[in-house]
């Protein structure tokens, strides 16, 4: 590969462009999955039975090939680029990306209409937009960012930006269900917590990075139980304090459960732990359960978990529909666009395109199609925790890690609600759900994974002073081993 | 740990080491697998094993769906006779017609407006072919054009016979169970009153408000199947089930015989300082299985249910359904021994009630079904078949037939022949006919027990029957009560004796 680089042209000054040929071959397998599920819907389409609402929108041809367009660009951008960046990551979640245009381009095109200027978008429209701009994001990410200084120098400011972002969204948020979830600035409506998600990251790696051998080799004992030293008791409990915050305030336990996973996840990566963990898990068992005695919103999810079928037409109604949805689906699934019978012209599970894609999917792909879809989440992590293991500094891992945890966390908390493995929070599946703050965001978390993946970046900042944490408690002098990172050549 | 006289705060030091994150990145990873697995076999847990029962469900959407647009499969007869027909109204709907009153007990109704009930209800996935099945068939149905396949059901029920029962109950509340012994096949299953199931599912409003409205205004409560729902005091058929404990826990042989007997027939038996008196006209002997049963003697029932002990007595009796709904294709209320919550072995609450409970007095409380399955089981050597309505299911894959499946083994075949001998005595020697008058099938040798229920109150009591024939390969077992309608032999026997009488003659024409 490396011989065929160098024969291809300089373009844009230094810059070599470098074939991708395995992601060549991985995107070609994706673009005929994507063809075969559309011939499928099509057929579907045209071979229902006419008297049985399907709820069946015709389909637009010019979607798919867009997409497959957008595909074929990002691909050739990354080329142009000539990083060595991982070629396994754009594939599966372009496959991810597709499933949920094939998904959302099959649900009834009026669950979201948006009127822009003289155009009326339906729910596929609107999709496919965001679906575009989170690629595009996540190449500009992958190409453009080639030192992570912005990142790593100003982890407070990150996490000052992160909850001013909470407090804003509890002042100004609006209200729907009782939950205060989305922004409305200006025209810009979003989902702050889910840019919030990132940002956790970000700072997590920064402070866990800084204090990591402190927090590694250090303990303080009271009695026989070994804490971590107080100092850094304090940002842990911090972040479940965050957590809980976010259940209180925005009544978003998904969010919640997510960003403390992802933390104790990622204080067990830095530390290698188990006690931080042990300690993270009773204090989340603690805060749980004095959140189920205080707020109903909490003791109405356990409830619904724990028996849906007490109030199938009440509050257990999407959750049971869930489960029909799957069952109906059985080992082989109906088949694409032969799911979901409507119910006088209504969809049995509401908000199936952005709380239940997986159950609208279990049945129309059926088990297999399941395990397929949680196949290639896994392969989002398992490329993400690579990257993060053969990262440069324990920054980059951290980061890595993170935000490939973060995907992975998510797509498990909405699937095993989905599943009525765990209570049901309303949070969305990475990649496939509807919804623009959670494509862009997750568009990111990819892009920075591919310029965190690339063999030929700068190499990282010589270890700054430690802080002043770290100089109060008198230790954390800079070790030899992260001053010695070796430098690794960008290009040949 | 700490030093002695060190404060409770140290920190402990140690080298400082860096170890590359890739460790504990793998076990991140690694927990992550394992969670996902755990999703993986959540879906295969909904996708696979509970997908029959939650695609039947009758609120899952594509029932309902189905239940609107799917002309819904036929209901026919053993001969093939349609019960259950589909006409369609001035807008092209399918609606449901039932043919035969005698038969809205077991088939039901599908109504637009009342829903389902009887087969119509627990068959609905099959009868609109939102599942035939059959699993396999079920996957490759996904690939056809048309994803609705609407079974046609076979019943084992023959019409004649079925409306010969419920002729013969007239006017009378009560239930007829006719089972083929060696298959389980319901033969008929009659319960009075019947109603009209073809209003209820009218097409137009009207009708259908008005037919339901009579249905659910009529205090003799048509809807309840009492074959299968109606829980009655048993009387003497009872002691049968008496008889299998016994010889079934081996603490009689069909010789015992109980010396404190010929007293206890003049004075009563005393148990506990209650005394248990015998009917009229039972001679002041000693009496063993065969003679207990042809004179149906409480005394030497009570004794023997005394010595079998209550817990023997519960336990046979939950070997043949007993204390649970009895699987079948409509829904069963239990029977009981007893009330729950006894405190004595087997949950009767003294040896009195247990020796009452022996003659199927006490707080006994069976279903028709179950006594039918307590005649199937002496029939069929001990061995008791799980029964079942619907013998035969008919989609475009062709005929699916329901196989005969086994409930359990409850006693042996030597102590059933026994209890056989004991039932045909009952019907066929001298002394018994006088209890079971009519009940004899003329050419075939019959067995069979009647009982007379005491309802405690003025009222008449229920009249009883439960037998078989042939004796020696029997093809049909029988239960039939009349509510009320005075003894064993009054009205029950004699309808059970034509009703087997009428199924000899159709099965050789």
């Amino acid at each position: 590969m490396t011989a065929a680089a160098s024969t291809l042209p300089a373009i844009f000054g230094s810059i070599r462009p470098r074939p991708r040929w395995r992601e060549t071959k991985l995107l070609a397998v994706v673009a005929a999955t994507i063809l075969v599920g559309s011939v499928s819907l099509e057929l579907t389409r045209h071979v229902a039975d006419p008297g049985e609402a399907t709820g069946l929108h015709p389909a637009n041809p010019l979607h798919l090939a867009v997409y497959l367009g957008l595909l074929g660009i990002t691909h050739l951008v990354l080329i142009l680029s000539g990083r060595r960046m991982d070629q396994i990551l754009l594939p599966t979640v372009a496959m991810l990306g597709g499933i949920s245009l094939l998904l959302m381009e099959r649900l009834p095109q009026t669950l979201v209409v948006q009127t822009v200027g003289p155009w009326r978008l339906g729910l596929g429209d609107v999709q496919l937009t965001w679906l575009i701009l989170s690629f595009v994001l996540a190449t500009t990410l992958a190409v453009t960012v080639r030192n992570d200084r912005w990142l790593r120098l100003y982890k407070y400011t990150w996490a000052a930006a992160g909850v001013a972002l909470l407090l804003a969204t509890f002042v100004l948020g609006d209200e729907v269900n009782g939950q205060r979830l989305s922004l409305t600035l200006g025209p810009i409506s979003g989902q702050p917590s889910e840019l919030l998600k990132v940002i956790l990251v970000v700072f997590l790696a920064g402070y866990l990075s800084e204090f990591r051998p402190l927090l590694v080799e250090e303990s303080t004992k009271v009695g026989p139980i070994s804490l971590p030293p107080l100092p850094f008791v304090v940002p842990m409990v911090a972040m479940w304090a965050i957590a809980l915050g976010i259940v209180v305030v925005q009544r978003d336990l998904g969010a919640a459960l997510l960003f403390f996973t992802v933390f104790l996840a990622l204080l067990y990566v830095a530390t290698g732990r188990p006690g931080y963990v042990a300690v993270g898990i009773v204090l989340f068992l603690v805060g749980a359960f004095v959140m189920y005695q205080l707020f109903d919103t909490v003791r109405v999810r356990v409830d619904i978990w724990v028996d849906p079928f007490r109030t199938p037409a009440g509050t257990g109604y999407q959750i049971i529909q869930s489960l029909y949805a799957f069952a109906r689906g059985g080992l082989l699934g109906t088949g694409l666009g032969a799911g979901l019978p409507t119910i006088n012209g209504n969809l049995p599970i509401p908000e199936v395109h952005t709380d239940f894609p997986l159950a609208a999917l279990g049945e129309e792909l059926g088990l297999v199609g399941v395990m397929a879809i949680l196949g290639l989440f896994l392969v989002v992590v398992e490329r993400g925790l690579r990257i993060a293991a053969s990262a440069a500094d324990d920054f980059r891992a951290i980061l890595a890690a993170g935000l490939s945890l973060v995907i992975g966390t998510q797509a498990f908390i909405i699937a095993a609600g989905n599943l009525k493995l765990i209570p049901l929070t309303g949070i969305t599946l990475p990649f496939i759900s509807y919804g623009g703050s959670s494509l862009l965001v997750n568009g990111i978390i990819v892009g920075l994974l591919l310029a965190l993946s690339d063999r030929g970046v700068e190499p990282p900042p010589p270890p700054r002073r430690p802080g002043r944490l770290a100089r109060l408690a008198g230790r954390g002098r800079p070790s030899a081993a992260a001053a010695s990172v070796p430098a690794r050549e960008g290009r040949p | 740990m700490n030093p002695a006289g060190a404060p409770a705060l140290v920190p402990t030091r140690a080298p400082i080491r860096r170890r590359p994150l890739g460790r504990t990145i793998g076990h991140v990873g690694l927990a992550l697998t394992v969670a996902f697995a755990g999703l993986a076999l959540g879906a295969g847990y909904w996708q696979v094993l509970r997908s029959p029962d939650l695609s039947r469900a009758p609120d899952n959407p594509a029932v309902i769906a189905a239940a609107r647009n799917v002309v819904r499969g036929a209901i026919v007869d053993r001969d093939g006779k349609v019960l259950a027909a589909n006409k369609r109204d001035k807008n092209g709907e399918p609606y449901r017609t039932y043919a035969d009153r005698a038969f809205s007990t077991v088939v039901g109704y599908a109504s637009r407006q009342y829903g389902t009930a009887g087969l119509e209800r627990s068959w609905n996935a099959e009868l609109t072919g939102v599942s035939n099945g059959n699993a396999i068939g079920d996957v490759l149905r996904k690939f056809q054009t048309d994803r609705y396949d609407p079974q046609k059901l076979t019943l084992g029920i023959t019409s004649a016979l079925q409306d010969a029962a419920v002729k013969g109950l007239g006017s009378d509340r009560g239930a007829v169970v006719m089972i083929d012994p060696t298959t389980g096949e319901i033969l008929a299953l009659a319960s009075t009153p019947t109603y009209d199931a073809s209003a209820i599912a009218a097409p137009d409003p009207d009708t259908e408000d008005a037919g339901f409205a009579a249905v659910r205004d009529n205090k003799a409560q048509p809807l309840l199947t009492r074959a299968t729902q109606g829980q009655y005091v048993p009387g003497s058929v009872f002691k049968i089930v008496t008889a299998i404990a016994g010889l079934g826990s081996g603490r009689i042989t069909p010789t015992t015989t109980y010396p404190e007997q010929p007293k206890a027939e003049n004075d009563g038996l005393l148990v506990q300082g209650f005394r248990v008196h015998e009917h009229p006209g039972v001679p002041a002997r000693s009496f063993d299985l065969v003679t207990a049963t042809e004179w149906s003697s409480n005394i030497w029932y009570a004794l023997t249910g005394l010595r079998t002990g209550g817990d023997n007595l519960a336990s046979f009796a939950g070997r043949m359904g007993f204390g649970a709904p009895i699987p079948f294709d409509l829904p069963t209320q239990p029977s009981q021994v007893t009330n729950p919550g006894g405190g004595g072995p087997g949950g009767f609450s003294d040896q009195v009630e247990l020796a009452n409970a022996s003659y199927g007095q006490a707080e006994t409380l069976v279903t028709p079904l179950q006594m039918a399955l307590v005649a199937c089981t002496v029939a069929n050597d001990g061995t008791l078949m799980k029964p079942h309505l619907v013998i035969a299911t008919t989609g475009r894959d062709g005929t699916r037939r329901i196989q005969p499946a086994e409930l359990g083994r409850v006693i042996g075949p030597e102590e059933a022949n026994a209890i056989a001998a004991a039932m045909q005595g009952a019907v066929e020697s001298s002394i018994g006919r006088q209890f079971t008058t009519g009940a004899k099938v003329a050419g075939i040798p019959t067995a069979g027990k009647s009982g007379t229920a005491e309802l405690g109150g003025s009222g008449a009591p229920h009249s009883w029957f439960i037998g078989f024939a042939p004796v020696d390969h029997p093809q049909v077992a029988i239960a039939v009560i009349v509510e009320q309608g005075g003894r064993g032999g009054a009205r029950a026997a004699p309808l059970a004796g034509d009703l087997m009488t009428l199924f000899f003659k159709l099965a050789k024409p």
